[in-house]
């Protein structure tokens, strides 16, 4: 027996010893030279997946590139609280000295974000906000400004295709309870309370990915005989709607309207440009101004920011498509 | 006369204990040569060097003369040796002719499957040995008797000069074993030599030329049947003389404990029998004549559809196992492998499992007491194990059937129904239980033995009754009864076909 | 000589090991193995120490395996049958709801103590229940465990949503009961703690009770258990039972953690929680394994994800590396036995 255990000995050692060597070259942080940066910027990020995160990943790392003692790294959620929690606890243990967080979900992080409080850590929430003011300062755009943007802009567009503002409307909904989808319902709502011949027939829910979307207005379609415009709370639900359309033959009767306007041949601006929407509201991704107060943050140690700063959207409409492209389109952010 | 076969100064151990140390085996042309020891002596050892399945450590073997090395089945299929395993190692799910011609190295492989082609191939060779069934019915579906038919058949049709078979009647009744012994003549006649692995010292004399006792994984001698005696052989396989027969005592105790009557199931057909406290009832019967049905019926395990069952006078209905030990009558089963023992657990928890409940203190398991109710009853058995923390799986058929045994020791049913206890066990084992089954009768339990070896019913057994296709033919003292009584009630009024 | 000391010692006389003995040694090794190389690759602190052994980081991780662990807890017993459930994480989306719901809509005027006891007294009734219906269908009904019990997930996961509406129910930070359970129940000392309790008297059950032999012997060969007589209907309702129930503390657990009930929470905890148990040595055929095993199997796949984390590998990369360590665990475990 003893001769046998040898061997298998030296395979158990095997395994982490090969863990050892993959993670040594694996690892997108490796060499001294990194390691002795000087400041360590920790992102959590909730969700990779979804382009408008994906977008302002890209960006972020574009921002951060410019400085050459900051160690930025991002890590994903993938969309689980859980995930995120341990993931920026893991982060808290490496003292990072700033920690930017997209949050999940507003109840689930807000414990953890002050957690890093407690641990002096400047915190900054980026644009999806938690219950209680756990940070340092909070970027945020205005979604109930963009939701009356839009209210407006089907008052306008009704008017203008009958005379009167009177319609039929679709509403195609993000993740219930995340303020965003919350605000830019709200804000809509606002403006079209007022309007009481403009009625909203249907409000799916298709928690921000196309593909429901697609499912949810295929079925609205084959209940509602006229629709006018659908609304889709990102993009991608605006495309997904617009796809189901296509399909049984109704993407003329109707308009579609969406939020992000994100640039990159994927985006909302590249989608009004080719007359698939016919206007989107550009969602700020908030990394330009977290990147320039976090790197005062970084090199200013008296340096306070606001508690909070609010970022405004802008109306993309086949008018100035193209020179929003240009001036969003970021390389690496498709 | 040149070996066909020979083994020389063969050893293998396992984890440094030997099964084998050094063995001697030849085996002749033509000749049916016995291969005899008790469990653990290295006989299934030997068999699995020959058949390739194990390396030996050191030794070699000659087959016609000439040093050969075995390292695969498919090897000794082309050397002409042929295998039939005790535990039959076939595909349930396979046809009769798909378990004949697969890996067979006499039928020509194909990507496709012919089974007119396999049916042309294999027909001859199962007619040989007198299998009537078809080659296209499913193997799983088979009685035992018929699976021996088939390996038989496998091995002929690999044209095998040598046949190494392993207590090939273990699971046959008085008929199958009539049957499986003339066709074994009937093959040394035409020139095939057999192996013949057995306990069994009625079918050694019957039909053995030589045999060699194996002890502790050495050879211990040859000698030529018809010149030696039981009572020589048993000496060389054990060391030293051992009683043979077990008397018992020709009194017996009175009072009826289970009254059984009109009892009716799926198999059994109007059966009734008295059991009285202190006696061993035997039964008797073919293979499917409905001895382990009875069982099954006092067991729960069969659903009563006629008929009751009185303990002690009280109409008692078992629903289920564990309904019949509350009403206290106990079953161990045929098959102590998939029925009995818990393979992965030790041999103490596997003792104790029935009654753990008693062994608790403030409501957890107490070791010591555990070992206090266990320890006495191995002893009783003369179970041997390493210690009572192995696992049972490592244990020799023996001693598994002791300690299911002490198993049913420590639940204390008061009539115990005992399925072939000693199958495939070797002979001290065998005494050490016929024992213990003596002394639960003296106790003044009562006890129901079924066996398909009928001296040993004959020695044990106070009574006897004899099962013939459901019903009870023959109920007799055993000081009245005979082997040919007892084998013409079994068998008699058949219509057409025995039963395997 | 009592009897452990007598088996050791014809154990080293013999000199054949028992496999028992080697499996719980090797078991212990992996993990030590494992925690030696987190602590070689742990990135440093500003001080030099390592971060990996700060004391807030090992019990980040404890924390952070408690829920899947505790769940592994009960599907140990599970598995020992030879059975599975696949309703955890679903039993666990119930609870959660359940319990997020009751601090905030239910019995508005009771105390403090009064609202968290009956809150908690809901969750368990009703994970209870949910584990009685698998084993009332598993054991009376006969249904394989796996299907049963995948039934039962999809059923209950809709069960969750239905009553929330699908919408998650938060706890707020205000000073309403709700608060006062979360502040309670967050607490990493109370949530290692109740994860270590629960792990000894499960050891305990399994090892020292009449109870724990069953769990082993029917796993092990129900046919053979059956004929000894053994209680199997009972068993195999309680071992879901157990599981429903743990699964729904860790829903509680969950509630506090996340300040919010979601039914769409647990998505995935079975297969953590089968990964731990067979990681730890047990196997998913029955008959054979252990608790220690399966804390073992917890805390292997907890300092792995924190090991890889610390080292801001991509999650992604995580997941594959997890999957390969599964695979080793139970391949390295196998080739041990075949000896």
């Amino acid at each position: 027996m003893h001769q046998s255990v040898l061997p298998r000995l030296v395979r158990v050692c095997c395994v982490p010893l090969l863990l050892f060597a993959a993670l040594s070259c694996h690892s997108p942080n490796n060499g001294s030279a990194e390691l002795r940066k000087q400041f360590f910027v920790a992102f959590s990020q909730c969700n990779n997946a979804e382009p408008y995160r994906a977008a302002q990943n890209a960006l972020m790392t574009k921002l951060f590139s410019a400085y050459p003692d900051v160690r930025l790294v991002i890590s994903d959620a993938q969309q689980d609280n859980s995930k995120q929690i341990a993931q920026i606890e893991t982060f808290i243990r490496q003292k990072p000295q700033l920690l930017i967080v997209a949050p999940n979900e507003r109840a689930a992080l807000t414990a953890v974000m002050g957690q890093a409080m407690e641990a002096h850590i400047p915190t900054i929430c980026l644009e999806r906000d938690i219950l209680q003011p756990n940070y340092t300062s909070y970027i945020r755009s205005d979604n109930f400004a963009i939701g009356r943007m839009v209210g407006t802009f089907i008052v306008d567009y009704l008017k203008k295709k009958y005379g009167a503002p009177k319609g039929i409307v679709v509403q195609m909904r993000g993740l219930l309870g995340v303020e965003a989808e919350m605000n830019r319902d709200g804000g809509a709502k606002s403006v079209l309370a007022a309007y009481p011949d403009i009625r909203i027939v249907a409000e799916p829910v298709a928690d921000w990915i196309q593909a429901k979307a697609k499912d949810r207005m295929t079925e609205v379609l084959r209940v509602q005989p006229k629709i006018d415009l659908v609304y889709g709370h990102n993009d991608p639900m605006a495309i997904g709607a617009y796809l189901a359309a296509k399909e049984l033959g109704r993407d003329k009767e109707m308009a579609f309207v969406g939020v992000d306007g994100l640039g990159g041949p994927a985006g909302g601006v590249r989608k009004v440009m080719d007359g698939v929407l016919a206007a989107t509201f550009v969602y700020p991704l908030c990394v330009d101004k977290a990147a320039q107060i976090g790197i005062r943050i970084l090199r200013e140690p008296g340096f306070r920011p606001d508690k909070q700063y609010q970022i405004d959207s802008e109306m993309v409409t086949p008018a100035n498509a193209a020179e929003v492209y240009k001036r969003l389109t970021v390389p690496g952010a498709e | 006369m040149a070996d066909l076969l020979r083994a020389e100064k063969v050893a293998r151990s396992y984890g440094g204990v030997y099964a084998l140390k050094g063995v001697n085996f030849a085996l002749r042309a033509g000749e049916v040569h016995a291969l005899m020891g008790e469990n653990g002596a290295g006989k299934s050892t030997l068999i699995k060097i020959l058949a390739g399945s194990v390396k030996p450590d050191r030794g070699s073997i000659l087959v016609d003369e000439k040093p050969v090395s075995i390292n695969t089945p498919l090897d000794s299929q082309r050397f002409g040796l042929g295998i039939i395993y005790q535990e039959l190692d076939f595909f349930p799910n396979l046809t009769v002719g798909e378990n004949i011609v697969i890996r067979n190295l006499h039928f020509p492989q194909s990507s496709f499957v012919n089974y007119r082609r396999i049916d042309s191939f294999c027909r001859p060779f199962l007619d040989q040995v007198g299998f009537n069934g078809d080659s296209r019915g499913l193997v799983g579906a088979l009685p035992i008797g018929q699976l021996q038919l088939v390996a038989l058949a496998r091995a002929l049709s690999m044209n095998a000069r040598m046949i190494l078979m392993d207590e090939p009647t273990s699971a046959l009744a008085a008929d199958g074993v009539r049957r499986l012994l003339s066709l074994i003549c009937a093959l040394r006649d035409r020139g095939i030599s057999i192996v013949y692995v057995s306990h069994k010292m009625e079918e050694v004399f019957a039909v053995c030329d030589r045999a060699t006792v194996l002890r502790d994984g050495e050879t211990i001698g040859t000698r030529q049947v018809q010149n030696t005696t039981t009572a020589e052989l048993i000496r060389m396989m054990v060391g030293r003389d051992v009683e043979n027969r077990q008397q018992t005592e020709s009194s017996r105790a009175g009072d009826v404990l289970l009254s059984v009557n009109a009892l009716t199931t799926g198999k059994l057909k109007n059966v009734s029998f008295d059991l009285h406290q202190g006696e061993v009832l035997g039964v008797a019967g073919l293979v499917g004549s409905g001895r382990s049905a009875l069982g099954a019926a006092l067991f729960g395990l069969d659903p009563v559809k006629s008929g009751d069952i009185r303990l002690r006078g009280n109409s008692i209905k078992p629903r289920s196992p564990a309904s019949a030990i509350a009403q206290g009558i106990g079953l161990v089963p045929e098959d102590r492998k998939l029925q009995g023992l818990m393979m992965q657990m030790s041999v103490l928890e596997n003792s104790t499992i029935s009654t753990i409940g008693r062994m608790c203190r403030f409501g957890f398991i107490s070791r010591n007491h555990e070992n206090e109710m266990a320890e006495p009853l191995f002893r009783q058995l003369k179970l041997k194990s390493a210690s009572p923390l192995s696992q049972v799986s490592t244990l020799s058929g023996g001693n598994q059937q002791k300690a299911l045994l002490a198993r049913w020791l420590l639940i204390d049913p008061d009539v115990l129904f005992l399925d072939d206890p000693a199958r495939g066990i070797d002979i001290v084992a065998k005494q050490d239980i016929y024992r213990i089954i003596a002394r639960l009768a003296e106790a003044g339990k009562g006890l129901i033995l079924v066996s398909s070896e009928l001296p040993e019913l004959l020695n044990c057994c106070h009574r006897i009754i004899v099962l013939n296709q459901g019903r009870v033919s023959l109920t007799v003292d055993s000081s009245e009864a005979s082997q040919e009584l007892i084998m013409a009630a079994a068998i008699s009024a058949q219509a057409g076909g025995e039963q395997q | 000589m009592t009897l452990h000391a007598r088996e050791l010692a014809v154990r080293a006389s013999s000199g054949v090991s028992s496999a028992f003995a080697v499996d719980g040694v090797k078991r212990m090794a992996a993990l030590a193995g494992v925690i030696l190389l987190a602590i070689l690759i742990s990135p440093a602190a500003s001080d030099g120490s390592r971060i990996f052994l700060d004391p807030g980081n090992l019990t980040d991780i404890l924390r952070q395996v408690s829920l899947i662990g505790i769940i592994s807890l009960a599907m140990t017993f599970v598995i020992l049958t030879g059975g599975i459930d696949l309703s955890v994480g679903s039993i666990l989306a119930l609870s959660t709801s359940l319990s997020a719901m009751a601090l905030t809509r239910f019995w508005p005027s009771s105390s403090y103590l009064a609202h968290i006891c009956l809150t908690l007294l809901l969750a368990t009734l009703a994970s209870a229940l949910a584990g009685t219906l698998n084993g009332a269908v598993i054991a009376l009904f006969d249904i394989q465990p796996f299907i049963a019990t995948l039934a039962s997930m999809i059923g209950l996961r809709g069960l969750a949503k239905w009553i929330t509406q699908n919408a998650n129910i938060d706890i707020g930070f205000g000073q309403d009961v709700a608060a006062a359970f979360a502040s309670i129940f967050r607490q990493k000392s109370l949530v290692i703690g109740s994860y270590a309790l629960l792990a000894f008297v499960f050891w305990i059950l399994l090892g020292r009770t009449v109870f724990g032999r069953h769990v082993r012997a029917i796993g092990d060969n129900e046919t053979a258990a059956r004929y000894a007589g053994l209680p199997i209907r009972r068993v195999k309702s309680i071992v879901y039972i157990l599981s429903g129930l743990l699964a729904g503390y860790a829903g509680i657990l969950y509630t506090a953690e996340n300040s919010q009930g979601n039914p769409n929470a647990g998505v995935g905890y079975e297969l953590d929680a089968i990964a731990a148990v067979v990681i730890g040595g047990t196997r998913l055929s029955g008959g054979k394994g252990s608790i220690a095993g399966t804390i073992v199997g917890t805390l292997i796949m907890g300092i792995l994800t924190n090991m890889l984390r610390l080292k801001n590998v991509d999650s992604n990369v995580e997941m594959m590396i997890k999957a390969i360590i599964i695979v080793l665990a139970v391949a390295i475990q196998k080739q041990r036995r075949a000896a």
